[in-house]
């Protein structure tokens, strides 16, 4: 008899290394941050060393930038473009305006705090962050990723009711898919 | 004033056309023109095709909350001699309605739906007032002024405590440097955090 606990702990070890090592980024830009990613990604910087690099589509990629403002408009595409995301799936929060609507929080239309419409496993302060300090942001992603800590998405179905009160206090005409995850 | 001479031609021709026009020349290149309501479209007509502002360059409106008018401006540039023409008119701000201009330029149909969605004002005769940028926007538009974003924002979104004993900029800049804010900007100063 093999110990049942142990053989899960190998493979969790060796799903999370694989993982932590190719974080794909959906290229989706959602506010002014989005121009701090192309540095990031090329030459200078060069992401792909951690194995960080954009998706083309939601449905290929692990990790969901919101780069700075979101209008509310714009909430309603990240959240349909987050439910098409497969699991495991990562949501990283960008600049001063997703975690206390930065410069925006008196705006009428940009919503406030990001946790309370989508699961965020990383925040990035500053206004814009540098690509160094995108770059540790990742890194923190990725020891979450191998602590096993980065839930978000389990998070999100398990609270998925309340994350939805949220979401239509703010979008009051509903009327997007719902996805068989 | 030699520079200004192609300024106060375009400005007699109007005034000659328009009696009750207030034309005044700003500076170089910019003629201001008050109009009454009414005028507007025949002004744009006469400009269009008698003087040669073929271009419409924007269309604004400012919200005169203490004179319960809405200011619209059209604004009209000349390709030949570069001058550009303001033309201003007041409207009733409690209900706010104005001829639409799509058929002298195409793009006027933008600037009117923006507006629309902004200030609130229909314009009658615009094709296309539909939803512009604002999605399911419900209560007073919020370009007006009498709108409270301050208040609208906490009310929808949540706030993130932490914000409390975050200082104005303009308050704390004047007090480190020992000057007085004057008595027009004190209205925009001082905010309820």
């Amino acid at each position: 008899m093999y110990n049942d606990k142990d053989a899960k702990k190998i493979v969790d070890i060796i799903q999370s290394y694989a993982r932590k090592h190719s974080l794909w980024v959906v290229a989706y830009g959602t506010g002014c941050g989005a121009i701090e990613i192309p540095p990031t990604m090329t030459s200078r910087y060069d992401a792909e060393r951690f194995g960080i690099r954009g998706s083309a589509t939601p449905r290929q990629a692990d990790v969901l930038l919101i780069t700075g403002y979101l209008a509310v408009k714009t909430l309603k595409r990240v959240i349909r473009t987050y439910e098409q995301m497969q699991a495991p799936k990562f949501v990283m929060g960008f600049g001063s305006c997703t975690i206390n609507g930065g410069m925006y929080w008196d705006s009428y239309n940009t919503i406030n705090a990001l946790d309370r419409y989508l699961p965020v496993d990383v925040f990035i302060n500053g206004c814009m962050p540098r690509p160094e300090a995108v770059i540790s942001g990742f890194i923190k992603l990725q020891q979450l990723i191998s602590e096993g800590k980065a839930e978000g998405a389990e998070k999100y179905l398990k609270n998925l009711e309340w994350y939805r009160e949220n979401q239509n206090k703010v979008i009051p005409n509903w009327n997007m898919p719902d996805y068989n995850w | 004033m030699e520079e200004l001479k192609i300024e106060k031609e375009i400005a007699e021709e109007i005034s000659k056309t328009f009696h009750s026009a207030e034309v005044t020349v700003k500076r170089e290149k910019r003629v201001v023109v008050k109009l009454r309501d009414d005028l507007i479209t025949p002004f744009l007509s006469y400009a269009k095709n008698n003087m040669n502002f073929i271009h419409l360059a924007h269309i604004s409106c400012v919200d005169w909350l203490e004179d319960n008018k809405f200011e619209l401006i059209y604004s009209l540039l000349n390709y030949d001699n570069k001058v550009m023409i303001l033309a201003k008119t007041y409207i009733d701000r409690e209900n706010p309605e104005f001829v639409s201009h799509t058929n002298y330029w195409d793009q006027a149909e933008t600037y009117e739906r923006e507006m629309r969605e902004m200030y609130g004002i229909n314009f009658k005769g615009n094709k296309r007032l539909t939803e512009f940028i604002l999605e399911d926007w419900q209560g007073i538009p919020p370009m007006r002024r009498d709108f409270d974003t301050v208040k609208f924002s906490q009310d929808t979104f949540y706030n993130r405590p932490g914000r409390e004993n975050a200082q104005d900029v303009r308050t704390t800049v004047t007090k480190k440097s020992g000057e007085e804010i004057p008595e027009i900007g004190k209205d925009y100063t001082v905010r309820n955090l």
